[in-house]
């Protein structure tokens, strides 16, 4: 029996079971007609309507009824107890990083990831892709077969095949691989490379760290990886490098734990100064302490003009049009005050030169080997990528290369348009491709090998530092996919060997003592050792000259970068990604052109107002490559430059990617990697609605977000109290303080009548403003946790986003050039909560714990709670959302299922919800201390934490007991930056926020105040 | 200072020379005369935005409330309008037949019936959207305080609870005023009807009326009593209503001032509703000797009253927004006059405080065209007027960030739409079985009703003006002294 049989007999029972030529015609449709209208609520139901009929029919046919039979386990798998989950470490790839993970388990089906506290690129927090990996692997889209030319086929063909095919050993075979740091795979890319002497092997990623590593050639003669120590340096200068974003750095969530600590203020010690100097706003540049806009075309003049005023050797390079700049007087001075305590970090796309002259810079500094470490990767090819890559392109148009390996990878989608990869592979005679998704490269290969996804799979590789770790599956491939290695495996030997085997054997190479001992060791821990790559002490070459190559760029340019959300398009298809707003723009859905207001006001482009967004799309001609894009005003973009994000405007991908937003790749060249500055653009007279799920951004002078400069803190201590935030008194304080109360007087008082019995744990959570770096990545985590579906694009626009927590961004002072802030809000969970009093039902009322709950099987939808929550933090199920979402699989509505939490409730429609504090995970805390201690409630301070929290990168959130005054989240509460959301409205809430504090440079900041312009 | 003082007797209530008969046979005639064809397509269009009604609700049921307009911030749109005007509307009937009759108005007789049916009618569309605006209609009854194995209680503290109680006492005691004040009239149509169907149907609802004393001794104290239990409600429904706004704590919301101010915009635009059903219906009934220039006349002051008590009402709010320094009601006060929803704010100052200064004039308040096209002007004003307390106030509240702007979408306007579907195929049922104007009442206020038996000026007894049986009796009487 072939692998595909088996695992439709177990996944897609319903069909098989309906021996219907209907519904066969139907499954052997790639997608459902109507899907691609799945983002809209109306279309996506009348898609249902028909997918119910199908499957209806189907089971009337075959007079069965669909339903899988329960039963209970004959004879329990060890270490399965019903009901209480397993936790399994491993890792996650991204690209060659891998960020060590553990995986929550139900009765052998993974439901949520969660970071491994021993590796050092989690520590125990994770990245939005990290949390959003397991949807990805629910993905009913994902492709689930064998595909030959076209046609459905299977891996023992694809088998015998390569037995075949590869028996000629000197045929010219080029390897198309995605960067992967695995030491199994590398084993295999060798053997491959000796087996077959006229192969070639080029490793291709749309955005990695290609131009880093030329840099340190160019720089130190070698290719090195620069890894910065954030909680080292005391100045960061940030070129264009948005480090804390998982989709610029693959490193973001070690950088974001090093960065938010260095930044903590209860140290006592002075807390690092973060520099921005970019064209779009990010999510570091928004927790700059100085930031200025430039043109990305433009920093390399910049680089060049700080290298020159530090005096860096060789980059005398004469003045440019920053050479008098304030900024690079005031940053050369505060860079000397701090040499070997800084660290200059330049965007992975930036060219080079400018890599080999910031390493120059960093040098100079004396950050070598102290703030700044360069680091040799074993893996990696010593060659020019990118530049082999169009090399091996240009070989298949020659038809000097009969067959292409792609190993992962779209290239077809991602490579840079003037390589027009596409049409090279149709020339190519075979090409063979492993992938996560049917997509664009595997509609033109001849063999396309579905992959399994990291989950179902063995593999194992290194974190970005170095640190080794072996993937484990959680379950076994859900659509019989194979791994690269065991892909790979199977065209060197013609074996379909087993991917645990191949790991195995590699780490038996590696692995000195009782085998068996460490391996479940290192399976046990997720992670080897902690070792780091070695480190190189680099010397500046003397091949390397401080010219930059760059010169001032006259008119528009338009900026290419990877995707906050779907990256370089990989997570296209994930729902969860695509309905995460963005972090600076919160546009969910789309992808957009973003502009400063000086720029659309000169293209006479409109900002969105209040309500549905109906924005103007623009043409971007570069060089004659038109593409169409809505446009979108974001206050803090540079003038004259145009920011686009790739990755989305996918066909025939997935239901969820189909036709969502626009494909930008197009406009990348290898000319213009990063940016591209011969641009015209003009209006295409027509709008777009944009679902963005905050349409206001100014605080409209209501003291939500407190911040303060280091310095107006040191001043003030008190200043985020409500008496310095609004130099008044708060309401009802005088009341309280003669009768010596916690809180003013409420009427609700008597009615609540709620002693909270002290057997009990009060809980409390904070959230620390000055740590949360508005990255998203507690949204996702709540989502994967809490059940929350996915409500598409129309509903979104629509005002109804599910999220439980939200992550509120505020934009602060100048119109042109403001700050942006952000602000988690989840439920206040208030002692006096508004919600409770006017539910005529009495659906929402407060537990013994002092938590506010829902009970969803009471509700009877009134939505008078949301309307009273001053907050805004309460969801409403509108349409059967859970319903749409979880059976979204159509064809196997069992799959998205399989991801849910099961101590979660799925809410049907019309009923509230809203943030639980985790409930469930509370209950089951205190359930096992009751067990563990004879009757005791209250779980020790950290065994309870909100998935929020644990996911957060920056540990900006804290939960616990209020009445264990040790707790974390007590000593929060007493901290002088402590504040609680819209005090004077007596709502006397659970969570409370901690007052932002920043540090900027007192040359550069031309008048920090707390005014909040109207934006 | 002259004290000459001089009685100006008020002008006669019913216009035209009526006998009681008379009354009794325009009043009677429609109910049992055949229908007019012009009714009948009247009843077809408010039969069609009937159905429109049933199949939209229908379908708001079927597929969820996210049919409607509604997002995160602005949980409650038109249906809780539309409710509000609704039950605003409903006002008028039980002011004018309770309050009006407790202070002995007589002109209240010309229109009581009428404005009674309307305010029916009324709360049954405002009591429509309260259950269809649920998110999960099938467990709507877990709103009452009805006994269950689960011990699950109603919350008591819910202004919403509050508001089950408060309309459906009010429509229950509407209902019964009315059908008390129907009982007299319901005989005296079973005692004229032709048909058997009719002298059946109209003797059943007449409860066996035979017109006696005790009859009448008993049905004057029960109506008494109704609207002595009347009374009250008609000032309670609408404070409780706006409870709904005022207990919660969103700015724009949150005043005390909304009770008296929602009473008296109620009673504004109940009135405003009476009128423009009077002025059709008395036309085309030919009942201009009933619902006389006279009656309009009246009706337009309370309007103007009410109306400028809304105005003030209005104004207070601003003060009260500036004077509280509460940054959020100021917010919301501002937002209101020129953020997204101001067009809204205008039309509403134009509809609801501008037209009402038109009735200071005495021409314009005896002008039929001009009244009637006020009347619908303020009934278009005290919907934007909700319209903005509930839409405007929540869209833009605490948190900036999550503003937005809410519009409605096909199934709002047309639920709003049917529900005249639904008001009008009661209310036209109504004008042609049942008698438009309490014919027993109407007699009471006529001259006729008057018992003096004697001229005012010299004394002497006149039998033209005295009651039958007492002129008989005074007959008998001269007889017997002549004997």
């Amino acid at each position: 029996m072939s692998d595909e049989v088996k695992s439709s007999n177990y996944w897609k029972s319903l069909n098989e079971l309906a021996q219907n030529e209907e519904y066969e015609r139907f499954v052997e449709r790639e997608f459902p007609e109507d899907a691609t209208e799945l983002k809209d609520g109306f279309s996506r139901r009348t898609f249902l309507r028909m997918m119910g009929a199908s499957i209806a029919l189907a089971g009337f046919a075959a007079c069965r009824r669909p339903v899988q039979k329960i039963l209970p386990y004959s004879k329990q798998p060890e270490e399965v107890i019903p009901g209480v989950p397993n936790y399994y470490a491993s890792a996650m790839p991204f690209q060659d990083a891998l960020t060590g993970i553990v995986i929550e388990n139900h009765e052998g089906r993974p439901t949520k990831i969660e970071g491994n506290e021993m590796h050092p690129a989690s520590g125990g927090s994770s990245s939005k892709f990290n949390q959003a990996a397991i949807l990805g692997m629910y993905d009913p889209d994902r492709s689930r077969n064998v595909i030959k030319d076209g046609e459905r086929s299977s891996y023992t063909n694809f088998q015998s095949f390569c037995q075949q095919h590869f028996g000629d050993t000197e045929r010219n075979i080029a390897f198309i691989s995605e960067s992967n740091s695995s030491p199994t795979y590398n084993k295999l890319k060798d053997q491959a490379l000796s087996q077959f002497p006229n192969a070639q092997w080029v490793t291709y990623e749309p955005f990695g760290e290609d131009n880093a590593l030329e840099g340190t050639n160019m720089a130190f003669g070698q290719r090195l990886r620069t890894i910065n120590h954030f909680d080292e340096a005391d100045i960061i200068v940030a070129l264009d490098d948005d480090f804390l974003n998982p989709a610029a750095h693959k490193n973001s969530v070690q950088n974001t734990k090093e960065f938010t600590e260095r930044r903590d203020v209860e140290t006592g010690e002075e807390i690092s100064r973060l520099y921005a100097i970019e064209s779009t706003f990010t999510v570091t540049g928004s927790n700059a302490d100085n930031r200025l806009r430039i043109k990305s075309s433009e920093l390399g003049l910049f680089i060049q003009a700080l290298a020159a005023e530090l005096g860096v050797a060789g980059a005398s390079g004469g003045s440019n049009k920053f050479s008098g700049h304030k900024w690079i007087a005031t940053i050369a001075e505060d860079l000397q005050n701090n040499r070997g305590r800084s660290v200059l970090t330049l965007g992975n796309e930036h060219k080079p030169e400018l890599h080999a002259m910031v390493s120059a810079i960093n040098a100079s500094l004396g950050n070598t080997g102290s703030t700044v470490t360069y680091h040799q990767l074993p893996y990696i090819e010593d060659q020019n990528s990118r530049e082999a890559f169009a090399d091996i392109v240009n070989g298949i148009n020659n038809e000097e290369i009969d067959t292409v390996v792609i190993v992962g990878g779209n290239p077809v989608f991602n490579a840079p348009a003037d390589l027009n990869v596409g049409e090279a592979l149709s020339k190519a005679e075979h090409v063979l491709h492993l992938s996560d998704y049917y997509d664009e490269t595997s509609k033109i290969a001849s063999w396309h090998i579905n992959r399994s996804h990291f989950l179902e799979s063995w593999g194992d590789g290194y974190s970005y530092t170095g640190a080794r770790s072996i993937i484990q599956p959680q379950i076994e491939p859900l659509f019989s996919g194979k791994s690269e290695i065991e892909f790979l495996n199977t065209i060197i030997t013609g074996e379909d060997a087993k991917g645990y085997d191949l790991v195995q054997e590699t780490w038996q190479q590696n692995i000195s003592g009782n085998f068996t001992n460490r391996w479940e060791q290192i399976l046990h821990d997720g992670i080897a050792d902690e070792d780091n790559f070695p480190e190189v002490t680099p010397s500046i070459s003397s091949e390397f000259s401080g010219n930059i190559g760059q010169t001032e760029s006259e008119g528009i340019e338009v900026v290419i970068r990877p995707d906050s959300k779907v990256f370089d398009g990989r997570y296209a298809n994930n729902g969860w990604l695509q309905e995460l707003p963005d972090p600076m723009t919160k546009i969910t859905w789309d992808n957009v052109a973003l502009m400063s207001p000086k720029t659309a006001d000169k293209l006479g482009i409109e900002k969105a107002g209040l309500g549905v967004a109906e924005v103007e799309v623009i043409t971007i001609d570069v060089n004659g490559t038109k593409v169409e894009i809505p446009a979108w005003v974001q206050p803090g973009h540079a003038d004259d430059s145009i920011t686009v994000t790739v990755g989305y405007g996918r066909k025939g991908l997935g239901r969820v990617a189909e036709a969502v937003g626009v494909d930008t790749y197009p406009l990348r060249t290898s000319e213009s990697m990063l940016f591209a500055t011969n641009v015209n653009i003009s209006k295409a007279g027509r709008l777009y609605e944009i679902a963005c799920t905050q349409d206001h951004s100014s605080m409209e002078g209501r003291s939500l977000l407190r911040h303060a400069t280091l310095q107006e803190y040191r001043d003030n201590p008190d200043f985020s109290s409500y008496q310095e935030a609004y130099n008044a008194e708060l309401p009802g304080q005088e009341w309280a303080t003669e009768h010596d109360a916690d809180a003013p007087l409420s009427i609700f008082d008597a009615i609540a009548g709620k002693d909270y019995p002290d057997y009990q744990p009060q809980w409390g959570m904070t959230i620390d403003l000055n740590s949360c770096i508005g990255c998203g990545t507690c949204t996702i985590a709540c989502q994967a946790e809490n059940n929350i579906p996915v409500i598409g694009k129309k509903e979104v626009s629509n005002g109804r986003e599910m999220h439980w927590i939200r992550n509120d961004r505020y934009f602060v002072g100048d119109k042109e050039n403001p700050k942006a802030m952000h602000q988690p809000v989840p439920c206040m969970h208030c002692e006096l909560a508004p919600c409770e009093q006017v539910c005529p039902v009495a659906a929402t009322t407060h537990s013994d714990d002092g938590m506010n709950q829902m009970t969803y099987n009471r509700c009877i939808g009134t939505r008078y709670c949301a309307n009273n929550c001053p907050y805004k933090v309460r969801r409403f199920n509108f349409f059967n959302y859970s319903e749409e979402y979880l059976t979204d699989g159509g064809d196997d509505p069992e799959i998205i299922q399989m991801a849910m939490n099961p101590n979660v409730t799925v809410r049907f429609r019309g009923v509230m919800e809203k943030c639980t504090y985790c409930v469930q995970r509370v209950n089951r805390a205190k359930i096992q201390t009751q067990i563990e201690t004879d009757g005791s409630m209250k779980p020790e301070d950290g065994t309870v934490q909100t998935a929020c929290q644990q996911a957060c990168p920056s540990d900006a959130i804290y939960f616990g007991d209020l009445t264990d005054p040790d707790s974390e989240v007590s000593k929060t509460k007493r901290n002088n930056r402590n504040y609680l959301l819209l005090e004077e409205l007596n709502t006397r809430p659970r969570t409370s926020y901690m007052a932002k504090i920043s540090n900027p440079n007192p040359a550069l900041t031309q008048h920090s105040t707390n005014s909040n312009n109207e934006h | 200072m002259s004290t000459n003082y001089e009685y100006v007797p008020e002008p006669k209530l019913i216009k035209g020379d009526h006998t009681f008969g008379s009354i009794t046979d325009l009043i009677a005639k429609t109910p049992l005369s055949s229908t007019p064809p012009l009714w009948y397509l009247a009843f077809a269009v408010a039969n069609l935005l009937l159905i429109v009604l049933l199949g939209a609700v229908g379908y708001l049921i079927w597929d969820g409330i996210g049919i409607w307009g509604l997002n995160n911030p602005a949980g409650w749109g038109w249906a809780i309008i539309n409710f509000v005007w609704w039950v605003g509307i409903g006002h008028a009937g039980t002011l004018i037949s309770a309050i009006l009759f407790l202070f002995r108005q007589g002109w209240r007789t010309a229109i009581n019936r009428f404005a009674e049916a309307m305010t029916i009618f009324a709360v049954m569309c405002a009591g429509l959207f309260p259950a269809i605006h649920v998110g999960r209609i099938w467990v709507i009854y877990w709103v009452f305080p009805i006994p269950n194995q689960m011990g699950a209680w109603p919350n008591f503290s819910s202004p919403l609870l509050w508001d089950v109680f408060a309309v459906s006492t009010y429509f229950t005691v509407s209902l019964l005023f009315w059908y008390v004040g129907l009982v007299p009239d319901f005989a005296t149509l079973r005692d004229k009807a032709k048909s058997k169907a009719a002298k059946i149907s109209y003797g059943i609802a007449a409860l066996g009326w035979t017109g006696s004393f005790r009859n009448w001794w008993n049905y004057e104290k029960a109506y008494m009593i109704l609207a002595g239990l009347a009374t009250p409600l008609v000032l309670s429904v609408h404070t409780i209503v706006s409870f709904d706004f005022a207990v919660s704590l969103i700015p724009g919301w949150h005043s005390t001032i909304f009770p008296p101010y929602f009473v008296a915009g109620a009673i504004y635009s109940g009135f405003a509703m009476v009128l423009t059903l009077m002025i059709i219906a008395r036309k085309i009934y030919g009942i201009e000797d009933i619902m006389n220039i006279d009656i309009m006349e009246k009706m337009n002051l309370v309007m103007m009253v009410t109306g400028n008590l809304v105005a003030f009402a209005y104004l207070c709010e601003g003060f009260i927004a500036w004077y509280s320094g509460y940054i959020y009601e100021q917010g919301i006060f501002w937002l209101y006059v020129v953020g997204p929803y101001a067009w809204g704010f205008w039309i509403l100052m134009f509809c609801n405080v501008i037209t009402p200064q038109f009735l200071w004039s005495k021409s314009i308040r005896r002008n039929v065209t001009l009244t009637f096209i006020i009347s619908i002007i303020v009934n278009i004003g005290m919907w934007f007027e909700r319209f903005m307390i509930s839409v405007a106030s929540l869209s833009t509240d605490f948190m900036p960030s999550s503003w937005d702007y809410f519009s409605p979408t096909f199934w709002d306007i047309i639920i709003y739409i049917g529900t005249f579907g639904l008001f009008f195929t009661f209310f036209l049922l109504f004008l042609r079985f049942l008698p438009m104007v309490a014919i027993a009442e109407v007699k009471g206020v006529m001259p006729q009703a008057d018992p003096h038996n004697y001229d005012e000026h010299t004394n002497e007894f006149i039998e033209a003006k005295a009651e039958p049986a007492l002129a008989q009796q005074q007959k008998l009487e001269q007889k017997n002294q002549q004997v």
